[in-house]
């Protein structure tokens, strides 16, 4: 049997579990690093200490009217101050649910200064995110400010039985969705044609939110005729509009949405027309990814290295980097869309020698083929470290560069 | 490469909008005596380079996602590519992602005449915010200019308005498409879903929220959820439906609330009744010089227990100060051209909730509504 420390991952994650598990990992690192509480300000980080749901939010109103989270050292819940009460767990204590404090500004900010003095008290160290002026202003030099990357990266980097199978369910969400998206992808459909379907079909299957702006990038024979970059490599992702596709067009895809506070993320290569069938030369391009993809794979389990991964990725593309410039061979996926392990960025060699592959760590695998002249081939796959091994967290066909 | 066009929800805006408002930032910055703007939210870099960038939902730690320095005039801008940068920002402008922290004090550190600035201002900041700052700007002190830089977003040129009115008429098509598809056993989710889709397919693929569809308790207490269920809308039920739009950026948006099936329930009228009033009396509030504290007592003089949201907030480049409502924004001064959302929600045990949502121009007389031709749902008996 497949286990992740020595649990099966299941088919439904068991949510009040799955809460409770993330607030004694939080507990632990607080405790841990000798920090009286942590004040969380970002919606992503937020859903993971309290399991506060809430609408998908612009920017500009998730950061005026926020979810706010209080963990308080100790206690047996947190605490969380919200917009949407109706999205608040089920086992959190009434007392612990309060309404919304927009601590951006300088009335709302009083009032989770006062929670703060409340349930922390004066003078420990209290971990945070983000701090807007205001917020700074109201806590008056009461605690000693610390980044709150510490505890929750290190409470986020392996998941637990539960949180794999909310990814899980959050990807096959958003892979059912793209079933019948991709029957579209025909000359003269726009973009946002795609992302019309797209989003009717996540919310009608049970995405709580859509992530990001869904991604229909055509990609260029030639990079030097994209767009300009710093680095001189490609540019990707870049955002949609109502561009209309056209014959032969290749088009990276690449979605995410959110089921539970947990991010999917779809990455494939599709080709527009009628009855699309790549070239050889583009079938020699997916072959490829394919070889990376297994010989990443071949060294995934515990105990490997990150840069095991990077050099394996590598050598099977001939020695030159699969990935994008400004990206990674590799992320994780929870509640954030992104988040570690990352693997090849430009933290170096050095930095991937030191992350070790856990049990519960999760890898989104998205190397790049550039084949310039001839685009390129570009897919997202999940996988979970297993106690010995890999298992799967997507699940989607390849076409049409394999027959579905 | 960057091609500016000049139509279309997803543009990049015109030349005068985009020159417009980097002339009002500038000159804030030189009043205020700020030598760099350091920006971190999407909609205040958008204001600030023009830039379209990849949209993203929720809200993200604050880190320097561009710079602008009084001393030069440039706006420099996180973005790897130059694709729907507009060309005030050239490629010297631009500097890209790192997750090597010494990488991003490395490109910041090469932007010039930021080395000696003297005051940095910020929106907001993080723990390890002012270790960044000092090792780009040695001699800088860190100042608050969330004031500065909402004082300069919040009143709205014409052109302004006009890109809220545009994003309005996209989402009052978005209202339209709940609308058709409302009937009894439909569920709110299915209602998000048409939104979603109706507001996409007209080349807009982004959505302030999800929207709301909300099919209020015919029994007991009636609360406003905004987390839409998969429970069937029951015949008779009083629906708040709330859509919205962006167009290249600003946002638009309207609340409605209909009845599920042909028959409303008895009382109905009399809630619509009652919530229109009161919003009416709050939005006739809404003018120059009133303060928050003005608005809310003009609601609260109808009798209404105030909304669970807020009763108005500002509307730009998606939501904005100020937020007035319950404990919140009382001493918030509006000023001319400012665009509020006004969000009206009365409830009767029995009968259901009524929401009615406008957006409301502020000017320095009347106050003009700009989605009063939306149709109000007005449920018979």
């Amino acid at each position: 049997m497949t286990t992740v420390n020595g649990r099966a991952v299941p088919d439904r994650a068991d949510l009040v579990r799955m809460r409770a598990e993330r607030h004694a990992k939080l507990q632990e690192q607080l405790d841990a690093q000798g920090l009286a509480g942590m004040v969380l300000l970002g919606t992503s980080a937020v859903a993971f200490a309290t399991g506060a749901g809430g609408p998908g939010c612009d920017n500009g109103r998730a950061s005026l009217l926020r979810t706010v989270a209080l963990v308080v050292r100790g206690a047996e819940f947190p605490h969380l101050f919200t917009p949407y009460p109706e999205a608040a767990p089920s086992e959190l204590p009434e007392a612990n649910v309060h309404g919304p404090c927009c601590p951006d500004l300088d009335d709302g900010a009083d009032a989770l200064g006062h929670a703060v003095r409340e349930h922390v008290g004066g003078g420990g160290r209290l971990a945070c995110d983000e701090v807007p002026h205001a917020l700074h202003r109201a806590l008056d030099g009461a605690s000693d400010l610390v980044p709150a990357s510490g505890v929750l990266g290190a409470a986020k980097l392996c998941k637990t039985p539960d949180e794999l199978a909310c990814i899980r369910s959050a990807q096959r969400i958003n892979e059912l969705a793209m079933l019948d998206v991709q029957p579209l992808v025909r000359p003269g459909v726009r973009q946002t044609d795609l992302s019309a379907r797209f989003l009717r079909r996540v919310f009608e299957l049970g995405a709580d939110t859509n992530g990001i702006d869904p991604i229909w990038q055509v990609m260029p024979d030639r990079k030097v005729d994209g767009p300009w970059t710093v680095h001189g490599g490609l540019a990707f992702p870049t955002p949609s509009s109502a561009r209309v596709l056209e014959e032969g067009d290749v088009v990276w895809v690449d979605t995410g949405i959110h089921v539970d506070g947990y991010a999917s993320d779809f990455g494939r290569t599709w080709l527009v027309g009628e009855d699309p069938r790549p070239t050889p030369r583009q079938q020699a391009q997916f072959e490829r990814w394919r070889a990376v993809v297994d010989a990443a794979l071949a060294v995934t389990k515990p105990g490997a290295t990150a840069l095991d991964l990077t050099r394996a990725a590598i050598d099977a593309n001939g020695g030159a980097k699969p990935w994008i410039e400004h990206f990674y061979l590799a992320h994780g996926v929870g509640t954030d869309s992104a988040e570690m392990p990352m693997i090849g960025t430009d933290l170096g060699e050095a930095f991937d020698e030191r992350q070790v592959l856990a049990p519960g760590m999760v890898l989104v695998l998205e190397p790049v083929i550039w084949d310039d002249g001839a685009a390129g081939y570009r897919s997202e796959d999940i996988y979970a470290v297993t106690d010995d091994g890999w298992m799967m967290l997507s699940d989607h066909p390849y076409a049409p560069f394999v027959a579905a | 490469m960057s091609e500016v066009a000049i139509e279309g929800p997803t543009c990049v805006d015109d030349d005068e909008v985009r020159a417009d408002r980097r002339r009002r930032l500038f000159e804030a910055m030189a009043a205020h005596e700020l030598d760099a703007l350091i920006l971190g939210r999407p909609a205040e870099v958008a204001f600030a380079s023009g830039a379209r960038q990849l949209w993203t939902a929720g809200s993200r730690p604050f880190g320097p996602a561009a710079v602008a320095v009084l001393d030069t005039g440039r706006v420099h801008l996180l973005s790897v590519s130059d694709f729907d940068v507009p060309p005030e920002v050239g490629h010297d402008d631009l500097y890209g992602l790192a997750w090597n922290p010494a990488n991003l004090v490395a490109s910041l550190a090469a932007i010039p005449g930021l080395r000696d600035a003297r005051r940095v201002g910020t929106t907001s900041s993080s723990p390890g915010f002012p270790r960044l700052v000092a090792s780009i700007a040695p001699n800088a002190e860190i100042v608050d200019a969330s004031p500065a830089v909402s004082a300069v977003r919040t009143p709205k040129t014409p052109a302004e308005v006009s890109r809220i009115r545009a994003a309005m008429a996209l989402a009052a098509q978005g209202l339209d498409a709940m609308a058709e598809a409302l009937r009894p056993g439909v569920t709110e989710r299915a209602l998000l879903a048409a939104h979603a889709e109706r507001i996409a397919s007209l080349g807009a693929p982004l959505l302030p929220t999800e929207g709301v569809a909300c099919a209020t308790a015919t029994s007991g207490a009636v609360r406003l959820r905004r987390v839409a269920t998969d429970r069937p809308i029951e015949a008779g039920q009083l629906v708040a439906l709330d859509a919205g739009a962006f167009f290249r950026g600003y946002e638009g948006g309207v609340g409605r609330t209909l009845v599920a099936g042909r028959d409303a329930p008895a009382g109905g009228r009399e809630l619509a009744e009652r919530c229109v009033a009161a919003l009416h009396a709050t939005v006739e509030a809404c003018r120059a010089g009133a303060t928050g504290a003005d608005v809310v007592a003009a609601w609260s003089s109808s009798g209404e227990p105030l909304p669970p949201v807020p009763l108005a907030h500002g509307t730009g480049l998606g939501v904005e100060p100020p937020v007035i409502g319950d404990g919140i924004g009382a001493g918030s001064v509006l000023v001319a051209g400012t665009v509020l959302a006004v969000t009206g929600w009365v409830v009767e045990e029995g009968v259901g909730g009524h929401l009615e949502r406008d957006l409301v121009l502020v000017t320095d007389g009347s106050p003009e509504v700009l989605t009063a031709h939306i149709r109000r749902g007005a449920p018979d008996d």
